[in-house]
């Protein structure tokens, strides 16, 4: 095997946005020592403004159509990978600029708290854009090291570490499963490379089984599935609030492009045998995630476990395993984003005015902030699936996915967690508007988390109310799954 | 494709005015520009409608003021909205029920910004069942009409019977443990706001369930109605469970017994113009969806299975009067009867004949204006009195004569008085299910006996006899906004009741082609075009 890296001009824009995501992390870290005077509000904005650059280039090259394989197929851009990329440094320019205020409170470490925001940013980008074995640990791992200082970010607090040392060690042994699982696949077909390993493939030996089933298992700790969502909790709870934010979308997202690339592509001729997995995983994070949602008293544990569930749902898509599923997965994860950090950036909103994040004393919320109750109550039915709301188009799409593949068992799973989800859900909209508040202070959001809300709002209402042209880009974005023609049904249903 | 805006106009006219209440603009702060605006918006439904009646087609027939457009071509769901003879009505009475249920709010004084745009959604979104011609969308506004019951019930309702009494606050330190709420003991207005919302919740997603296998089976990769009629020919055994999932699944709203429990809890514990709306037409979305989704897309199943509703509907009509009478809180008989008489409009439906279900459709439109008014009065009472408990009122004649016969005109309606639009549906119903169910005909008929027993022992015990304590403080309706909207649904059920005829043209013209399909006696040409209405 010979390396050659002539890498041509016109090759590396491949990687701009990337390699200006890089360049413009290494501003932010040097104007932190070169100007130490310099606020952290300003550091905030210089990054918010990087990513804003970055985010341009995005949006143009998937108008544009631009792709391209890079590094001998490790590295692909096509508008999959620009959709994921989209996602992320989107969701990253939210949760910085609903961290302003929050890393206010720090006493120290306060500009590079952005920088880390970004570096697991740059690393999600790369995961987008991973197209062999090699490069999925790579990025996998270098996304994952911004995240475990940042959960950890709040030093003084017991919380906080904790979720630091369980997401470290958990998220240590799904490295060392994905490294193993690495190691088989290459073992059985000699190569690390996603088309070849397809090309390659007649049959499913042991060996591909198991290597591939712990590739599966380190992705199903990065989303959080049923039964590898125990850090979830925990993590979500201890960390600082607009990181647990960015957990609960970003990575999810970036492991979802693996998987699509991985299920869709490189073992889409053996959708027979891994369409239990996604079935029987989809299933046990709905049922449990949900039922364990109801007995949460605090919000950010709530939204833990909804996620779980949430991640369910995103799986039945996988299940269907057709270009649409795919579509409605696409579909799905922009409803998601939009909903869940509009929740986040108000349980923000409400625990720097309050310093409390029991769903007990968001009694009155209504009286208190008619904004902040008003909006948690669109963004909660939006994920409980509530017409006219983007969760409920996003269900749907899955659910008539999964119908054409005839997965009758799994939507009736699916449709039943519905409902267990508008109880708890509900819960929380009586607390708001219900209860009567204990302290009637009023409560008041600063500028920068009031757009964000306002970018979640926005977000979750026009997808919900006209998502005709957010589903004709998504189709463009699933283009390389177009081979994929009516597979095998798996009818659970006589 | 568009013929006219006007169905438009009347469907979103409340959305927008619901969105405009939203606005920070508005605020809590000025309450008569926030209930002039509830008024205004969900006026131009009111006046929309009424021309709907009258500019409607009935000789031609079919599906009119379409307005179509596509939503997502990759699920294949356009936002189709039309209505036949059947949807008139029914929009008809949204959108009085509406504008009356405005003014019966007037003297909310809690957070009435977020009380006008909640109850502006839910009734935009009946409105919104009634015109959809897209299976997609008549759940998108099916559930969508459903969600605003929880804040409405529990921010404005009120406790229902026997909660003071029970609770102790001590005792239950979470009150929102599930072990609280599905207390079935406990009849808070939380219990009640969150059983009403799953229950349907529950039903409308067997419902979405059956109409995602009616999409699958069919083939075809839409949701529209009109070509899933025509060409979805689905039968045998996923026929069968198809109907059954549509049918429990919308009958829990109707609500058919036994899945009747959520709905006087929740009657009783929502404020008026909310048990208004829910009870005068939500109710009806059941019946509506059912003709929607089992009549026109499975007709043959239909045919085969309909005999169920025939039994389950005496269930309905025997067990909701035989409750009614023993209920000591109004709203609790009010409640119950409206279970009852859903019956009515269940047997009509499974009589599968020309003339009774055309009666159902009528008995619909005139059940919505009869318990509108029966509700909107049991408010006015109970804001009054602070009481729903009839022993102890009484004798509010003397202090409340309009309301007092406002009232006993409402009984009337909802006994069948002839003058009375419910009188002419009651009649085509028995009438048209004579040949085919006798024996339920017979029950359904002495059904209407038990209706005057426990409205005029109501009636008797609330407004007749000694003079309470607690009535001592009571006002009558006296101002014009309290007086509008009852005059105004009285109005509209003796003037249908006087004149049917054009409701029946057009309720017919909906009706003969739906029932075609279904039976193969062609419809008995019959002219009740008397041209008194225009």
């Amino acid at each position: 095997m010979t390396f050659d890296l002539n890498l041509t001009l016109s090759d590396l824009l491949l990687m701009l946005p990337e390699l200006w995501v890089t360049l413009w992390i290494c501003v932010v870290l040097c104007m932190d020592f070169l100007m130490p005077r310099m606020s952290q509000r300003a550091i905030a904005g210089l990054s918010v403004a990087g990513l804003g650059v970055a985010l341009g280039f995005l949006l143009w090259y998937y108008a544009d159509g631009t792709n391209g394989v890079l590094f001998k197929g490790m590295f692909v851009l096509d508008r999959l990978a620009l959709f994921f990329k989209i996602l992320v440094v989107g969701a990253s320019l939210l949760v910085i600029l609903s961290s302003i205020d929050y890393v206010g409170r720090f006493s120290f470490f306060k500009s590079e708290y952005y920088f880390l925001v970004m570096m697991a940013a740059l690393g999600m980008m790369f995961m987008s854009s991973a197209n062999d074995l090699l490069s999925v640990f790579v990025t996998v791992e270098f996304s994952t090291f911004g995240f475990y200082v940042l959960v950890a970010y709040l030093r003084d607090d017991l919380r906080s570490s904790e979720a630091g040392l369980k997401f470290f060690i958990l998220g240590v042994f799904a490295a060392a499963l994905l490294a193993y699982g690495t190691s088989l696949v290459y073992g059985e077909t000699g190569t690390f490379i996603f088309p070849t390993i397809a090309q390659g493939t007649a049959d499913m030996t042991p060996g591909l089984v198991v290597g591939w089933l712990m590739i599966f298992a380190a992705l199903g700790f990065k989303i959080g599935t049923v039964p590898l969502h125990s850090w979830i909790p925990d993590t979500y709870q201890g960390a600082p609030t607009p990181i647990t934010a960015f957990l609960s979308i970003a990575p999810k997202a970036a492991a979802f492009a693996i998987l699509l690339r991985m299920f869709f592509s490189t073992l889409a001729a053996f959708k027979p045998q891994w369409v239990w997995l996604m079935i029987g995983t989809a299933m046990l994070s709905m049922l449990y995630g949900n039922i364990v949602a109801i007995a949460q008293r605090n919000i950010k544990r709530l939204l833990a476990y909804s996620g779980i569930a949430q991640i369910g749902n995103i799986l039945i898509g996988m299940a269907a395993g057709t270009r649409m599923g795919a579509d409605s997965v696409l579909f799905y994860l922009l409803t998601y984003l939009f909903a869940n950090l509009g929740a986040f950036a108000v349980v923000i909103a409400f625990s720097q005015a309050t310093n409390s994040d029991e769903i007990e004393d968001y009694s009155g919320l209504n009286r208190r902030s008619p904004f902040l109750a008003f909006t948690m109550l669109i963004f909660l039915l939006s994920l409980a699936g509530v017409p006219p709301l983007a969760g409920f188009i996003g269900k749907i799409y899955l659910f008539v996915a999964a119908i054409k593949e005839g997965l009758y068992a799994l939507i009736v799973v699916g449709l039943i967690s519905i409902v267990i989800s508008l109880y708890y859900y509900l819960v929380v909209v009586k607390k708001m508007y219900i209860s009567e508040p204990a302290d009637p202070t009023p409560i008041k959001v600063s500028g920068w988390l009031q757009s964000v809300i306002y970018v979640g709002l926005a977000g979750t209402l026009i997808l919900g109310i006209w998502p005709q042209w957010f589903m004709t880009q998504i189709v463009l974005a699933t283009d390389l799954f177009a081979h994929l023609g009516p597979a095998p049904v798996v009818t659970l249903l006589p | 494709m568009t013929e006219s805006y006007l169905l438009g106009v009347i469907l979103f006219a409340p959305f927008v005015g619901a969105a405009v209440l939203a606005t920070p603009w508005v605020s809590n702060r000025h309450p008569l520009l926030v209930r002039q605006l509830a008024a205004f918006f969900s006026g131009i439904s009111f006046i929309g409608s009424f021309i709907l009646l009258f500019a409607f087609d009935w000789q031609k027939g079919g599906y009119q003021f379409q307005e179509k457009y596509v939503w997502s071509e990759q699920l294949g769901i356009q936002f189709y909205i039309g209505v036949d003879g059947i949807g008139v009505p029914m929009v008809l009475a949204s959108s009085i029920l509406l504008f009356a249920g405005v003014f019966i709010s007037w003297h909310i004084k809690d957070r009435i910004k977020e009380f006008y745009a909640f109850l502006l959604i839910l009734a935009g979104a009946t409105i919104g069942v009634y015109v959809s011609l897209d299976l997609f969308f008549l759940y998108f506004f099916y559930e969508m009409s459903v969600i605003p019951m929880y804040p409405l019930l529990g921010i404005w309702g009120s406790h229902t019977k026997g909660y003071l009494e029970t609770t102790n606050a001590e005792e239950w330190e979470r009150p929102d443990a599930p072990r609280f709420i599905l207390n079935f003991a406990r009849n808070s207005k939380e219990y009640a706001a969150m059983k009403l919302t799953l229950f349907l919740s529950a039903g409308a997603i067997a419902a979405l369930l059956g109409i995602l296998l009616i999409y699958k089976a069919s083939g075809l990769n839409t949701f529209e109605i009109p070509v899933l009629a025509e060409k979805a020919h689905i039968s045998g055994t996923l026929a069968t469970i198809i109907w059954l999932l549509c049918f429990f699944g919308f009958a829990s709203i109707a609500p058919l017994w036994p899945l009747h429990s959520w709905s006087p809890v929740g009657h009783a514990a929502a404020p008026a113009a909310t048990s208004m709306l829910h009870a005068g037409v939500l109710m009806k979305l059941g019946h509506f969806s059912i003709i929607r989704t089992c009549f026109q897309i499975l007709p043959d199943t239909t045919h085969d299975l309909m005999p169920i509703a025939a039994i389950l509907c005496i269930l309905n009509i025997l067990y909701g009067g035989y409750v009614a009478y023993y209920s000591n809180d109004t709203k609790y008989v009010i409640g119950y009867s409206s279970s009852s008489h859903m019956g009515y409009v269940f047997l009509g439906m499974a009589a599968l004949d020309y003339i009774s279900l055309t009666g159902a459709v009528l008995y619909m439109f005139a059940h919505a204006l009869a318990t509108g008014m029966l509700f909107a009065m049991a408010g006015w009472v109970y804001d009054q009195t602070h009481t729903r408990d009839i022993p102890s009122l009484g004798g509010l004649v003397a202090k409340m004569p309009f309301v007092a016969g406002c009232f006993l005109v409402a009984c009337m309606a909802s006994v069948g008085m002839p003058g009375t639009v419910n009188f002419v549906a009651e009649v085509m119903i028995v009438l048209g299910s004579w040949s085919k169910y006798p024996v339920q005909t017979v029950i359904a008929v002495l059904g209407i006996v038990l209706t005057m027993a426990y409205l005029f022992r109501m009636m008797r015990g609330v407004f007749y006899g000694q003079l309470s304590e607690l009535g001592h403080h009571a006002h009558d309706a006296e101002a014009l906004v309290d007086r509008v909207p009852l005059l105004i649904m009285i109005f509209s059920s003796v003037m249908f009741g006087l004149l049917p005829g054009r409701m029946l043209d057009v309720i017919r013209s909906g009706v003969n082609p739906i029932l075609a399909r279904i039976v193969e006696v062609a419809p008995v040409v019959t002219q009740t075009g008397t041209g008194l209405l225009p």
